[in-house]
C-alpha cells in the first residue's frame, strides 16, 4: 500500500471517532418529532421541561381562600376585571408585606404586598389622549359601556395618595368611618 | 408539412401542459410536501393569540405579570412581552417609544421623555407585542444544533440545555422577540406560558389585562374565541413580508406600526 | 445599576425608538471571525496558485502561505468561542447539526477544509519530516517520527507521487477555501432581518475580499519576516502577488459598489436608515478607511508604474486595514440599523475591562487572537522549514527573466 494513504486513514479516524462519541453523547429522546427535520429537531423532553414550569400568577381563585370578602366586592365593582396580582404581586421583594408566607405553606411563589402610590392607579387612570375614552363591563348578564375614568396627575389632587379618597376594592369613593 | 393555426395552437398548448404538469408532480418529492401528507397541517389545532390594540390602554400590567409568571429579572432590560407607544403629531412627525418595554406602564404624555401638548396629537395608539409563535419560525429554522423547535400545538420553545448562545436565532427574529435570558445566558423568548396553556389557563399577559386586549386561543377550534374573531373579524398580522406567518394577529393597527 | 445587565446592554447605545430586545449582539468576535476565515482563503489561494497553475515565480511564498493558511485556520475558530455564551455546548454543533440553519454545516466544512491543508502540508514536507525523523533524537525526534505517520518511503517513485497529489489537492483546496468563505458571507447574506446584509452578492463580496486580505496579509507577512531574517526579498515574487491583489481587487470594488447602487436604486422601505448610515454615521469608516484607503487608493498605487517594494508594502497594509474595516462595517453596520427602522444602535466596545464579560467582549482577546497566528508561524517555522527555501538573486533573476520574455512574447 502506497504512503499516500496514509492521511486519508487520519481522517477516517477521526471521523470514525466522532461519530462514536455522538452515539454515546447524543440523548435518544433527539429526534425529528413527525419526522419534521425543519422546525421539531429537538429533545423530547425539554417540552416536559416547559410544561412543568411552575405557574406562578394564581387568579382570584386562589386568593378567595381567605379574602372572599374583597374577592366578591371587586366582582361586582368597575374594578371587576382587574386581578388581584396586578397591583398586589410586587417587582420589588423589599414590598412583602402578606402575613402569611405563601411560598412555604401554599407553594405559591409571587411576593404580595400593598401598593399605594399613584404611580400604580396612573397606568391606568392617567389621562393620555390617546387612551381608549371607554370601557366595558358587566352588569348581572348584560354588558355596560361605560366612560373609561382618567384623571390629569398634575391637577388632580397632586401629592397625595389616591387611597385617601377612593376605595380601590369598589371602584367608587370610601365611605365615611371606613 | 402544413399547420393551421389552430392546430399550432393546440399542439403548443400540450407541449406546455405536458412539461408543466410533470413539474408539479414533482412538487410531492419536497420534504415539507411529503410530510403534509403524512399529516395535513390544516386541521390542526395550534395556538394563536389576537391583540385588539383598540382596548389596549398602556398600563403594561402584561409585562410586568411577564416578567414575574417567567423568572425574567425585573430589572433587566429584556422583555418576552412588552407594549409600544406611537404618537403622530399634527405636523406629521412619528414618535414611538417603549420604555422599559412599558413593565412600569405609560404614565405621562411624554414619548422618546419628551413632554407633548395634548393638542398637538393627531392620533397615537398602544400596540402590545410578544412572540408571534409563526407557523413558520426563521428563528427555529436557523438555530444550527436543534435547541429551539416548534411544538406539536404550534409554540415555538428554546431547549436551554441545549442552546450554545450564538445569537443566529436572535438575529433572524424580524419581531425581536428573542434575547439572551441574564441569568441561564441562553436564547429566550415568550412561550404563550406554556406551562399555564397547556394546564387550561390563560397566560400571565392575557389574566393581567383589565381591558381583553389579548387573547389566547387554540386555531380550528370551533369552540375558541380567537379562532371566531380571526375568522369572521378584519385582522391584521406584523410583517407578513418575512414569510414567517405570524400566528398573533391584531385588530385595529396603523400603517405607523412597526 | 442593574443586578443583572442584558447581554448587549453593556456595549449597545439606544437612540430614537428600537425594540426592547434590540441590542448588538455580534460584536467584535464576529467581526474578527470572517477576516481570520477570509485571511485562510486568500493564503490558501495564493499558494494554490504555485501549485495548480505553476507560477514560478510564487515559489518562495508557497510553502509560507500555506502554513500562514493553516496557522489562522486553527484560530479560525476561537473568536466564535468567545462569542459564544454556552461556548461548553458548542460540541452540540456536530453533535446534532441541523442542516436547515446555514451555520450548522460550518464544523463539517471547517473540518474538511482543515484535513485538505494539513494533508497538503504532510505531502509538501514529507521528505523534510523523513529526514528529521531519521537524524534527530530525543523529544523532536519522537515528534517527528509520529509526523512521518509512519512512512519513510521518499523514494523518486514516491515523491512523484506526492507532487501529483500535492497537485491535486491544491486544486481541491481552492474551491474548498472559497466554499469556507464564501459560506461565511452566506452566514450573513442570509439574514433576512438586516438589510445591509441580505443580498445575494454576500458570498462573493465576502471572497473578493476574503483574497485580497489573504494576498496582502501574505505580502506584509513575507516582507516583514525576510526583512527581519535580512534575507532577500524577490521582486518577482512579489509582483507577482501585487497582480493577484489589483485583480480581485477590481472585482471586490465592482462588486461591492453593485451592492450599494442596487440598494439605493431599489430605494425600499429601508434605505433612508440605511444611507444615513452609509453617508452620515458610517461615513468616515466606511467611505474613508474602508473605500478610499482600503481600496481606491492601494489600487492606484499598485496600478502607478515602477512599483517599488515599500509602495507595495504600503498598499497591502492599506488592503488588510481596508478590509478589517469592512468586515466591522459589514457587522456593526448592520446590527446598526434598528428594525424598527426608526432608531440607531451605536456599538461602543469596552476598552476598560470592569467586569469579565466586559474583559472577554472588549480589544484585549482580540489583539491576542489577531497576533495569534503570527506566533503559530513563528513556532511552525522551528519545526518545518517555512522560510528556508528562499530565491537567492540568481533564482530570482531568473524567474525574472522568465516573466519579462514571456511579456516580449505578447507584444
Amino acid at each position: 500500500m502506497s504512503h499516500a494513504w496514509r492521511p486519508l486513514f487520519v481522517v477516517l479516524a477521526v471521523m470514525i471517532s466522532i461519530i462514536v462519541f455522538r452515539v454515546i453523547f447524543v440523548p435518544s429522546d433527539f429526534v425529528a418529532k413527525n419526522g419534521d427535520y425543519k422546525f421539531q429537531w429537538h429533545r423530547l423532553s425539554s417540552e416536559e421541561v416547559w410544561k412543568n414550569f411552575p405557574v406562578k400568577h394564581k387568579g382570584r381563585d386562589f386568593c378567595q381562600q381567605c379574602h372572599s370578602e374583597l374577592v366578591n366586592k371587586i366582582k361586582d365593582s368597575g374594578h371587576q376585571h382587574v386581578q388581584c396580582e396586578n397591583c398586589h404581586a410586587m417587582f420589588e421583594p423589599g414590598k412583602k408585606s402578606h402575613p402569611i408566607d405563601l411560598k412555604d405553606d401554599f407553594g405559591y411563589l409571587l411576593e404580595i404586598g400593598i401598593e399605594r402610590s399613584r404611580e400604580l392607579c396612573k397606568r391606568c387612570h392617567a389621562e393620555l389622549p390617546y387612551r381608549p375614552q371607554t370601557y366595558v363591563i358587566t352588569k348581572g348578564t348584560t354588558a355596560e359601556t361605560v366612560k373609561f375614568k382618567m384623571i390629569d396627575p398634575t391637577k388632580h389632587n397632586p401629592g397625595i395618595e389616591c387611597v385617601m379618597c377612593h376605595d380601590v376594592h369598589s371602584a367608587g369613593f370610601k365611605t365615611a368611618g371606613k | 408539412m402544413n399547420l393551421s393555426r389552430r392546430e399550432l395552437l393546440k399542439m403548443g398548448l400540450l407541449a406546455v401542459c405536458g412539461t408543466v404538469i410533470p413539474l408539479g408532480a414533482l412538487e410531492i418529492l419536497k420534504p415539507e410536501a411529503a410530510a403534509s401528507l403524512i399529516r395535513p397541517f390544516s386541521e390542526k389545532k395550534r395556538w394563536a393569540f389576537v391583540v385588539d390594540t383598540t382596548k389596549c390602554v398602556g398600563c403594561g400590567m402584561c409585562a410586568k405579570a411577564c416578567k414575574l409568571e417567567n423568572e425574567i429579572p425585573f430589572d433587566t432590560e429584556v422583555q418576552r412581552t412588552w407594549v409600544e407607544r406611537y404618537v403622530q403629531l399634527k405636523d406629521g412627525e412619528v414618535i414611538i417609544d417603549s420604555p422599559h418595554g412599558a413593565r412600569y406602564g405609560f404614565t405621562k404624555n411624554d414619548p422618546q421623555g419628551k413632554e407633548i401638548n395634548e393638542d398637538d396629537v393627531a392620533k397615537g395608539l398602544f400596540v402590545p407585542k410578544l412572540c408571534n409563535q409563526c407557523e413558520k419560525p426563521s428563528c427555529v429554522q436557523v438555530c444550527p444544533v436543534g435547541a429551539t423547535y416548534k411544538t406539536d400545538d404550534g409554540v415555538v420553545l428554546v431547549d436551554r440545555g441545549w442552546c450554545i448562545g450564538c445569537g443566529y436565532c436572535i438575529t433572524n427574529c424580524p419581531y425581536l422577540a428573542r434575547f439572551f435570558h441574564p441569568i441561564t445566558n441562553t436564547a429566550d423568548k415568550c412561550t404563550f406560558c406554556y406551562h399555564r396553556i397547556k394546564k387550561g389557563m390563560n397566560t400571565a399577559c392575557m389574566d393581567a389585562c383589565s381591558f381583553g386586549a389579548r387573547k389566547i386561543g387554540l386555531l380550528n377550534d370551533p369552540a375558541s374565541e380567537v379562532f371566531k374573531i380571526i375568522s369572521t373579524h378584519r385582522v391584521m398580522v406584523l410583517k407578513p413580508e418575512y414569510g414567517n406567518e405570524p400566528q398573533v394577529f391584531y385588530i385595529g393597527l396603523d400603517d405607523i406600526v412597526r | 445599576m442593574e443586578e443583572h445587565l442584558a447581554h448587549g446592554a453593556l456595549w449597545t447605545i439606544k437612540e430614537g425608538f428600537t425594540y426592547p430586545n434590540e441590542y448588538i449582539y455580534w460584536t467584535i468576535h464576529i467581526v474578527v471571525y470572517p477576516y481570520i476565515t477570509g485571511l485562510v482563503a486568500g493564503a490558501f489561494v495564493l499558494s494554490s496558485m504555485y501549485h495548480v497553475f505553476g507560477k514560478e515565480e510564487l515559489k518562495p511564498v508557497a510553502k509560507f502561505s500555506l502554513v500562514f493558511s493553516f496557522a489562522l485556520l486553527l484560530m479560525a475558530t476561537s473568536p466564535l468561542g468567545l462569542h459564544l455564551t454556552q461556548v461548553f455546548n458548542s460540541v452540540h454543533m456536530i453533535m446534532t447539526p441541523h442542516f436547515y440553519s446555514a451555520i450548522a454545516a460550518f464544523t463539517i466544512v471547517y473540518l474538511t477544509y482543515m484535513a485538505i491543508v494539513l494533508a497538503e502540508i504532510w505531502f509538501v514536507f514529507r521528505p523534510f519530516i523523513v529526514q528529521q525523523a531519521k537524524e534527530k533524537a530525543g523529544l523532536l525526534g519522537l515528534l517527528y517520527k509520529a509526523m512521518t505517520l509512519g512512512s519513510f518511503d521518499v523514494s523518486e517513485k514516491a515523491l512523484h507521487t506526492d507532487e501529483r497529489i500535492i497537485k491535486i489537492l491544491a486544486a481541491v483546496g481552492i474551491p474548498a477555501a472559497c466554499f469556507l468563505h464564501g459560506y461565511v458571507g452566506f452566514i450573513f447574506g442570509s439574514v433576512k432581518t438586516v438589510p445591509l446584509w441580505k443580498t445575494p452578492l454576500m458570498p462573493f463580496i465576502f471572497l473578493m475580499s476574503a483574497i485580497i486580505s489573504g494576498v496582502a496579509g501574505c505580502i506584509v507577512t513575507y516582507i516583514v519576516g525576510m526583512s527581519l531574517k535580512r534575507n532577500f526579498i524577490c521582486g518577482a515574487s512579489i509582483r507577482s502577488m501585487c497582480k493577484v491583489l489589483v485583480w480581485f481587487l477590481v472585482a471586490a470594488i465592482v462588486l461591492e459598489s453593485i451592492d450599494i447602487i442596487f440598494h439605493a436604486y431599489t430605494a425600499e422601505e429601508f434605505w433612508s436608515i440605511m444611507s444615513e448610515l452609509l453617508f452620515q454615521r458610517f461615513a468616515f469608516k466606511m467611505l474613508v478607511v474602508q473605500w478610499l484607503f482600503g481600496m481606491i487608493l492601494p489600487l492606484v498605487l499598485l496600478l502607478l508604474p515602477r512599483l517599488t517594494m515599500l509602495r507595495a508594502f504600503i498598499s497591502a497594509a492599506l488592503v488588510l486595514i481596508g478590509v478589517f474595516q469592512m468586515r466591522w462595517d459589514v457587522v456593526i453596520g448592520g446590527q446598526s440599523m434598528s428594525k424598527s427602522l426608526a432608531g440607531f444602535l451605536t456599538y461602543d466596545m469596552p476598552i476598560i475591562p470592569r467586569s469579565i464579560e466586559a474583559l472577554k467582549e472588549g480589544p484585549f482577546p482580540i489583539t491576542v487572537l489577531l497576533l495569534m497566528p503570527l506566533f503559530l508561524l513563528f513556532i511552525f517555522n522551528k519545526v518545518l522549514p517555512v522560510f528556508t527555501e528562499v530565491f537567492n538573486e540568481e533564482d530570482c533573476g531568473f524567474t525574472e527573466g522568465l516573466l519579462s520574455s514571456k511579456e516580449n512574447a505578447k507584444h
